[in-house]
């Protein structure tokens, strides 16, 4: 089980794109909290999290996610995620979570 | 007829994608569709994140059961954690989320029937069924 995380800011826009390939669950979920943590530090910005190559995540994914989103809110920072797979768009919807953190599901 | 499939998992991180992965392709020879099997990917993740999360100490192994018969896979993880107070657990507030607590939450979202039995000093053991359709 591999996750691999590419980071990287975009000046002209102010913020972060971060893309996790792989799968997220219990053995990764530090990996994607470091990075999270790392970016945030390094530039206080809103995040995009590009999901198109992320085939697995679980609860240890979205507790990390919903970690940073709280700690980035009190800076008024948005984390979003985009192009989520159907098994994690079905995730966020039983969870509730796909208003608060992929917006364009409802566009 | 039933038939079983046992697994002995060590109580580390590393494996819980071996165990999903594993049980993914037993439901997929079973027949079940591309959602479901999903499903149960996430449902058998979560109740093995619980065993690996909960164990008091690195030798803590676990047991992961899968039955099954003509229209149902039911698949049982089972922990010697040394259990937990059931009435301790909420379920989430999904208005005002948290990091923890989703696991249970989700396994019932997503799997037909879940049975949750718990043994303060012993263990727990979480029992989830898909139908096939």
């Amino acid at each position: 089980m591999t996750l691999q995380l590419q980071r990287s800011f975009d000046l002209e826009a102010g913020l972060w794109n971060i893309t996790p390939e792989g799968e997220v669950d219990i053995s990764t979920a530090s990996m994607l909290r470091n990075v999270l943590d790392e970016a945030y530090r390094e530039n206080k910005a809103d995040i995009i999290l590009h999901f198109d190559h992320l085939n697995y995540m679980d609860s240890t994914g979205l507790g990390v996610i919903i970690g940073a989103y709280g700690r980035m809110k009190e800076s008024g920072n948005d984390i979003i995620l985009k192009n989520p797979k159907e098994n994690i768009k079905k995730l966020l919807r039983i969870t509730n979570l796909d208003r608060l953190l992929c917006p364009e599901l409802f566009e | 007829m039933t038939d079983m499939m046992k697994f002995s998992v060590p109580g580390k991180p590393e494996y819980v994608g071996t165990v999903r992965m594993a049980v993914s392709c037993l439901a997929n020879s079973v027949g079940f569709d591309v959602e479901a099997i999903e499903d149960i990917k996430v449902a058998v993740s979560e109740a093995c994140t619980n065993a690996v999360c909960h164990r008091s100490n690195d030798s803590g192994d676990y047991e992961v059961y899968c039955e099954l018969s003509e229209d149902r896979l039911v698949i049982s993880v089972v922990d010697k954690a040394g259990g937990y107070d059931p009435g301790a657990y909420s379920e989430p507030h999904l208005d005002c989320p948290k990091e923890g607590g989703l696991g249970i939450y989700i396994i019932k979202a997503l799997m037909d029937e879940v049975e949750i039995f718990t043994e303060i000093g012993i263990g727990t053991r979480i029992q989830m069924v898909k139908y096939t359709r």
